[in-house]
């Protein structure tokens, strides 16, 4: 008798399970989700990834797109591909955003984690978009497993200031995951410290008299002709921090919040 | 009968006041320093925050500041004695726009990494096509109305083709860097702009100064400084060179700012009897401390700088223009 009620039960779940809705052909029309996509979900599965996730510089994933199609996020090369879910960031592609859920697709767009734990409850999010609530569940404990090593591997080395220096000047303080990346691996965001809120610039004279040890610069540019580069490039920075100081973090894990968020903490940390 | 000894006089303090600005604008910045301490750890090679943030940061933006204002000054003292019209200066005829234009060529394509001299070289040959173009507009008819009308001309096609060039650059910051060629700033500046520059405004400073007496016996009338022994078209060629020169250079590190040599001739005119030779060292020094006081501002007025220097030369020069302008309807135009 409790055999059948469990195969019975076991049947009922089979079908309900046969009858979730979770979406075939997924299109990404960004760089975040592009990644979301190619970390939890089978490539049957993805109609489509936005042309930036075969950028090396930018993409963490770019050696898993293979031969899955690019799109340049416009309406025209979405439509064709009849996706059940369209998921976008939520500064990127809002025309398209806008005009594809007005032609009545399903279309989802992810916000900026700005905290580990909000990369937490984004991989959460997507894991229920794309019916992997499973897969999303063990990245978080990875994350979760690989930030406690670190800590422990960093435990009672001294600790360092740095400040993170970008084209035009800005720099990045509280309430930001870049900070939250930073205190994680064992420095002392000195921008943060200063009362800095989110992005801001920062005149050079403030970055010279606040003398952090360690300068975080973003350097994957292939071409530095502009005058936000230059900023990166004024005698007083290499006078102030020494060559060996200036750590130039891969763009392709500060891109995007996710699981390559702990390889970033990972990379900072190893220069305690 | 030109008082020489009361324009020696005018330099002289005009040249004292430009020091008084100079040192002032070392002092004042973001960060509190002290001065002393700065300038003796510098002496002694100690590489200590004072030091760094006087030689490395604020020593660059206040000589820029000198050296820019006067060389527009200069040039704009330069550019009224040629085309005869107390309304020229680099900015309103459009020199400054296609200095500028130059230099986003060489600078966003690459050609100044090439050589120390690229960038103002650009600079140079922007400004030398649009003095020719401005000279070739106003020389048959020069009245007022013609040479703002070939002002507002040249300016537009060189923000066209700006715009156009950053549009094709190949870095992502291109287009939005457009605010600063066209309104100028000398902050964040480092003395390796100060040092490239530096070469093509001493030599058109000094070729512009050469000059002065042609541009004295210009004011005449062209045949009568024929008559007077000068070579006309020599001059004219020299004079264009050097404006070229100076203003180039002095664009393509730190942008258009305008106006500079429009408000410094004009008022300093009356207190050299309206002698165009003896306008050209003063003007330097005026507009040398203009602009210095303009920066002195722009540091109080946003932490750092950030705020453009052109912008407070357009609010001082807009309505002095405007002014100059109301002025003259009834006699010139």
């Amino acid at each position: 008798m409790k055999a059948l009620a469990v195969l019975a039960g076991l049947f009922m779940t089979v079908l309900a399970c046969a009858d979730v809705e979770y979406p075939k052909r997924i299109v990404s029309l960004g760089l975040c989700t592009d990644q979301l996509l190619l970390q939890m979900v089978g490539r049957e599965r993805i109609a489509s990834l936005s042309y930036k996730a075969i950028d090396a510089n930018m993409s963490y994933m770019a050696d898993w797109v293979g031969d899955i199609p690019l799109n340049r996020a416009s309406v025209e090369e979405i439509i064709p591909y009849q996706p059940d879910l369209v998921v976008s960031s939520a500064f990127g592609a809002r025309d398209t955003v806008r005009l594809l859920k007005q032609l009545g697709f399903s279309v989802k767009t992810i916000p900026l984690p700005q905290s580990i734990d909000e990369i937490y409850e984004l991989l959460r999010l997507a894991g229920q978009w794309f019916g992997t609530p499973a897969k999303a569940k063990q990245m978080i404990d990875e994350m979760q497993r690989a930030i406690v090593e670190i800590q422990k591997r960093n435990a009672g080395k001294p600790e360092k200031t740095a400040v993170v220096y970008s084209p035009n000047g800005y720099t990045i303080g509280l309430d930001t995951l870049e900070n939250d990346v930073m205190r994680l691996a064992g420095f002392r965001n000195l921008s943060a410290e200063m009362g800095i809120q989110r992005f801001q610039k920062i005149s050079l004279e403030r970055l010279v008299a606040a003398s952090p040890d360690t300068l975080l610069i973003d350097n994957h540019v292939y071409n530095r002709d502009s005058l936000a580069h230059e900023y990166l490039d004024h005698p007083v920075l290499q006078k102030m921090v020494p060559k060996q100081q200036q750590l130039f973090i891969p763009s392709r894990l500060r891109a995007c919040g996710g699981t390559m968020t702990v390889d970033a903490i990972n990379y900072l940390a190893g220069y305690r | 009968m030109v008082n020489l000894s009361l324009s020696r006089r005018l330099n002289l303090l005009l040249a004292i006041i430009t020091l008084l600005c100079f040192l002032l604008a070392l002092y004042i910045g973001p960060v509190k320093i002290s001065l002393v301490k700065a300038i003796s750890d510098k002496l002694a090679n100690i590489s200590s925050v004072e030091s760094l943030i006087f030689y490395d940061v604020r020593l660059p933006r206040a000589l820029l500041a000198l050296l820019i204002g006067g060389t527009l000054g200069l040039a704009g003292a330069a550019l009224q004695g040629l085309l005869r019209n107390p309304l020229a200066e680099p900015g309103i005829v459009g020199v400054s726009n296609f200095a500028a234009l130059g230099a986003v060529i060489a600078f966003y394509f690459g050609f100044a990494g090439l050589a120390w001299y690229a960038l103002p070289l650009g600079g140079l040959l922007g400004a030398m096509l649009a003095v020719l173009l401005i000279f070739l507009l106003v020389n048959k008819q020069n009245n007022t109305i013609t040479l703002i009308l070939a002002g507002i001309a040249i300016n537009a096609i060189g923000s066209a083709l700006i715009a156009l060039a950053l549009n094709f650059a190949p870095n992502p910051y291109a287009m939005q860097e457009i605010v600063f060629w066209l309104m100028g700033a000398v902050s964040n500046r480092s003395l390796n702009d100060v040092y490239i520059a530096l070469p093509f405004i001493v030599a058109g400073s000094l070729i512009i100064l050469s000059c002065g007496r042609f541009l004295s016996a210009l004011s005449l009338g062209e045949e009568t400084a024929q008559t007077l022994g000068f070579n006309v078209v020599k001059m004219r060629w020299l004079l264009i060179a050097g404006v070229a020169a100076a203003v180039g250079a002095a664009v393509s590190v730190s942008g258009n700012i305008g106006f500079v040599g429009l408000v410094v001739p004009h008022l300093l005119r009356p207190l050299v009897g309206y002698q165009p030779k003896q306008l050209l060292v003063p003007s330097f020094f005026g507009g040398a401390v203009l602009l210095l006081v303009a920066d002195m501002a722009v540091q109080l007025l946003s932490d750092g700088g950030e705020m453009k220097l052109g912008v407070i030369t357009a609010l001082v020069g807009g309505p002095f223009f405007l002014l100059l302008i109301l002025k003259m309807r009834n006699t010139w135009l």
